[in-house]
């Protein structure tokens, strides 16, 4: 559009210079550097105003006490009684929720990544399109299948199911359910990616060395699929992290998370700084989370060179 | 369409008006460099109005950074590029009125060719009728009317470059910039073209500077050759001149593959320079580079040397390979005696051929022989 | 191909699970689709007898699901408007220039996604009721645009990373001005890539629920909230009609784009679907409200 494209590139010996080599005066004033700028300011300003000032004054509430003044009064308060019960509550069901999600999309993923292509595509249709179906639907539509009457309850009395009807909802079983089916089509995605870039003769040629099936899935399979499998288990953590729509129509009392506890600080009880605090707690959590991505995948790359090297 | 169809007769494009809108184009000192590498190095050049002027040279000679600083997609570090009296070169492209045809055609997918070839009228705001009239005209003089409603996609590549011509000739540049416009093509489809392209351009007086690093393409549809090297022009002449008298071993090694003969300078003459050649023999040369006793190498293209007898000319070899090329033959031979055990190569007509192993003499006009100083290597 | 077969049982086993696990994926919106044709709303499945009567019920006198809906389809509308403007810019500024500090522009424009959507609410929230826009249309739109531009970023990058920049360039050697270029060549190559984005950026925005809630008020409730605060607290069991609508725009929204991928010719064509290397999948329904 600026009108380069066309340009030659340099040869490979003449990289092109850095803008901050040859002055950010020279750069800005390029017509390429200052279309850019021009095209990228609506959404640099918008995002400005309506996410990273409103997420700073958020922070800025977290540290406010009541009369003004800095505080960390928000954040003690974060880690005591029924408000530390609910973190470690959040963190447990994200935890099993991650789990569950991945094995089982561990299952499908590896399922498909072997189908013929019209059939992978269809099995693909049933993993996406849900996804685009808004949660709060997917979660009714499980509410109806799990109450004492619902349809999993019903074929579990009529098969003579001992203890039948079971309770699953307003439990963490629920929870647990429902959120698994939200966050499963991140983890089929991601690791079926993966997989799809795996040479399946490695596994052929494993076997012709003499390896049997498990040690062939142990020892060559699992570690060409782990980057896979850690990158979407930390994504799906992340993401249940901050949940709250499931998990509030679904649980208990015992399966409150913390973006619930948010929700009634805000709206019912008109406590900001608290709800401020909680979601500075998150934030951090989810940067901790990509943070330790980022860590593993240069260790993963430096593992890697070194093996290259020697 | 078939493709080998051939262009109707031009009359057509006097009647569209087209004839003699070419301009002259000079270039003074141009400039560019990326990081600290320079690409285009203090080309100055000045063309004619109605010239064919080609930029010859390998990847990275400059060449096509050259072509862009003309048509304004690349600005030049200093210099400048005047067209038709205009300076030109602080210009934005589309305000430089050239043509330009890509080497990708570059057509838009979502335009037929009717709508691909009216976009540069439109542009211009001229007139539906007058509009109609000129597409029409400029489609079937390039053979591609009953293409006009098609896409571009369903198309052959000979006849989108077609369309892509046709869009660069339809509004009369003064100047028609084509970068490597054949290089997509097969060779029998480029032939074709280059007739059609230099047709078109001799009929209609149109300047153009065209960009390749075919030296055949540019002998063949060349009035005047620029041997680009290292960002710098080797030589700028007639493709003649280029041929039987190159300025440096590069542009002799370049257009014809030269066989390069060391040795040194035995006598130098008002007439001609005698080399006497590391393998023995003394070869008659143009006056060029070199005084007396100076390590040279005189080059002769293979098209340049004859066979005699034995003995009788300046080298004497046995013929190591003899390939037959159309009506041509090529002929490898070995040099007997000195050190040098580079094979010498020949173009013979195919009735002259010698024997394999048969000891031969080379011979040459002086006159189309060259001698170029030990310094560098062509090539 | 060299493959290693695997066993009868292990196949079956395999496939057994495959299906059950899509199953898993398919059964709540089956369900919900089947009972809101069922006479009895939250009994028995399937049902025993058929009936219109639930959808017929959303727009009967005094119900709250026709003002929610209308308010829900406004807000997308805006939303849409709002995501492709900032969408269309940002990806020339990111594809199509040279872009100091581009790394950043880039991080900041899809941190949206990764970020927990309680604080991007919660954030919002504290912006907005100091400025007495809680309720607003246009505020639940702003804020439903953090959510959608970073998808409609990321389709409209990959689109205009297919379309040959330099047929630009030969516009503009003809002498066509960059308006003209950006409205003869370049906006019509993007069409199906602005389609694609304006329809993720509208489902986004119908289906969202966390931002919606935060920034509504009594008089301003979207149809996921109403939705919620039905399911929730109240029982009407008009709502899985309305369920099955929201499913029904969703399956509506997916084979559009399905459709315009398949006109536009091109099957090879990428990004029609915002997918991004380092996140998955990280656009769609309120995931990770």
């Amino acid at each position: 559009m600026a009108g380069t494209a066309l340009a030659p590139t340099p040869a490979p010996a003449a990289p092109a210079p850095a803008p901050g080599k040859r002055g950010l005066g020279r750069a800005l004033s390029d017509r390429r550097t200052r279309f850019g700028l021009l095209n990228a300011t609506p959404v640099v300003v918008y995002l400005l105003i309506l996410f990273v000032y409103p997420i700073f004054s958020t922070l800025m509430l977290s540290l406010k006490g009541e009369e003004g003044g800095f505080t960390l009064q928000w954040y003690t308060d974060a880690f005591q009684g029924a408000n530390l019960e609910i973190l470690l509550t959040t963190l447990r069901i994200s935890a099993e929720t991650s789990l569950l999600a991945l094995v089982v999309g561990f299952v499908l993923a590896s399922a498909i990544s072997r189908l013929k292509p019209l059939w992978a595509g269809l099995a693909m249709l049933v993993v996406v399109v849900p996804h685009f179906i808004s949660a709060l639907v997917r979660t009714y539509g499980w509410i109806i299948l799990l109450g004492d009457n619902g349809v999993v309850n019903n074929a579990l009395t009529d098969m003579h199911v001992p203890g039948a009807p079971v309770q699953l909802l307003y439990n963490e079983i629920g929870v647990v359910i429902g959120t698994t089916a939200v966050m499963l089509p991140y983890t089929v995605l991601l690791l079926f990616a993966v997989m799809k870039g795996i040479d399946r003769r490695l596994l052929a040629a494993a076997a012709s060395m003499g390896a049997g099936r498990i040690t062939i899935f142990r020892r060559v399979y699992v570690p060409l699929v782990a980057p896979g499998l850690v990158n979407a288990g930390v994504l799906c953590f992340i993401l249940c992290l901050g949940y709250y729509l499931t998990p509030a129509l679904m649980g208990g009392e015992k399966q409150t998370m913390v973006a619930s506890l948010i929700d009634e600080q805000v709206m019912k009880q008109n406590q900001w700084n608290g709800a401020s605090a909680l979601g500075i707690i998150l934030l951090l959590l989810t940067f901790a989370g990509l943070l330790l991505l980022r860590l593993l995948k240069s260790a993963g790359e430096a593992l890697r060179n070194r093996g290259t090297a020697s | 369409m078939p493709e080998t169809d051939v262009m109707p007769e031009l009359s057509l494009a006097s009647a569209a008006g087209l004839t003699g809108s070419g301009k002259p184009l000079s270039v003074t000192r141009l400039r560019k460099t990326y990081g600290g590498v320079t690409a285009v190095d203090e080309v100055s050049m000045e063309i004619a109005a109605g010239e064919f002027v080609t930029f010859l040279g390998s990847s990275g000679s400059g060449k096509t950074t050259t072509l862009m600083m003309i048509a304004g997609f690349c600005e030049p570090d200093s210099g400048s590029v005047v067209v038709g009296g205009r300076d030109v070169t602080r210009l934005a492209p589309q305000k430089r009125g050239l043509g330009f045809v890509f080497q990708q055609y570059l057509l838009f997918p979502h335009m037929t060719v009717w709508e691909n070839v009216a976009f540069p009228l439109q542009l211009r705001g001229v007139s539906k009728a007058e509009q109609r009239r000129r597409v029409g005209e400029t489609l079937e003089m390039a053979g591609l009317s009953a293409m006009a409603r098609r896409r571009p996609r369903e198309l052959s590549g000979g006849q989108q470059q077609r369309v892509a011509l046709c869009r660069a000739l339809v509004y009369r540049p003064p100047v028609i910039l084509m970068d490597e416009p054949l290089g997509a093509l097969d060779k029998k489809l480029r032939d074709q073209l280059q007739n059609e392209i230099k047709r078109i351009q001799q009929e209609l007086g149109l300047t153009v500077i065209y960009v390749t690093h075919d030296q055949e393409e540019a002998l063949v549809l060349s009035d005047r050759i620029a041997v680009m090297r290292d960002g710098r022009i080797d030589q700028f002449d007639t493709p003649q001149e280029l041929f039987e008298r190159p300025r440096t071993p590069f542009v002799a090694d370049f257009l014809g593959a030269a066989n390069f003969l060391p040795g040194h300078v035995e006598q130098r003459t008002s007439g001609h320079t005698l080399v006497r050649l590391d393998t023995g023999g003394v070869v008659k040369a143009r006056p060029q580079a070199g005084t007396e006793g100076a390590r040279v190498r005189a080059a002769v293209q293979p098209g340049r040397l004859a066979l005699c007898p034995p003995d009788d000319g300046f080298c004497t070899g046995t013929v190591e390979t003899v390939t037959y090329v159309g009506t041509l033959v090529r002929v490898t031979v070995r040099p007997l005696g000195g050190a040098a055990t580079e094979l010498v190569r020949l173009e013979l007509p195919a009735g002259r051929a010698p024997d394999l192993g048969e000891r031969v003499g080379l011979t040459a006009d002086p006159a189309n022989v060259s001698v170029f100083p030990d310094t560098e290597h062509g090539g | 191909m060299i493959e290693l077969r695997s066993t009868p049982a292990g196949r079956i086993t395999l496939a057994v699970l495959s299906t059950l696990i899509l199953l898993f994926l398919a059964l709540p919106i089956i369900v919900i689709v089947v009972t809101s044709f069922g006479k009895d709303a939250f009994g028995s499945f399937p049902p025993e007898a058929w009936t219109l009567d639930w959808y017929t019920q959303l727009f009967a006198d005094g119900s709250k699901w026709p003002a929610a809906l209308s308010l829900s389809a406004l807000v997308a509308a805006m939303t849409t408007v709002f995501s492709l403007i900032l969408g269309m810019t940002a990806a020339t500024a990111l594809v199509r220039s040279e872009l100091p500090l581009r790394s950043a522009v880039y991080g900041l424009v899809l941190a949206p996604l990764v970020i927990p959507q309680v604080v991007i609410a919660l954030g919002l929230f504290l912006l907005f009721e100091p400025a007495a826009m809680l309720g607003s249309p246009i505020a639940i739109a702003l804020g439903h645009t953090v959510l959608a531009s970073p998808i409609a970023v990321m389709i409209l990058m990959a689109t205009l990373k297919g379309i040959d920049e330099r047929l630009e360039d030969a516009a503009a050697s003809m002498g066509a001005n960059r308006l003209t270029v950006w409205r003869r060549i370049t906006l019509p190559l993007a069409m199906p890539g602005m389609v694609a984005a304006g329809i993720f950026s509208f489902i986004t925005s119908f289906d969202e629920f966390f931002i919606s809630q935060f920034l509504s008020s009594v008089d301003t409730v979207t149809l996921p909230v109403q939705v919620f605060n039905v399911l929730q607290y109240n029982v009407d069991p008009s709502v899985t009609a309305v369920s099955a609508i929201l499913i029904a725009v969703a399956v509506v929204a997916l084979a559009l784009v399905g459709v315009v991928r398949k006109l536009s010719g091109s099957g090879k064509q990428d990004g029609l679907l915002p997918t991004e290397p380092g996140l998955g999948l990280p656009a769609g329904s309120e995931t990770a409200s």
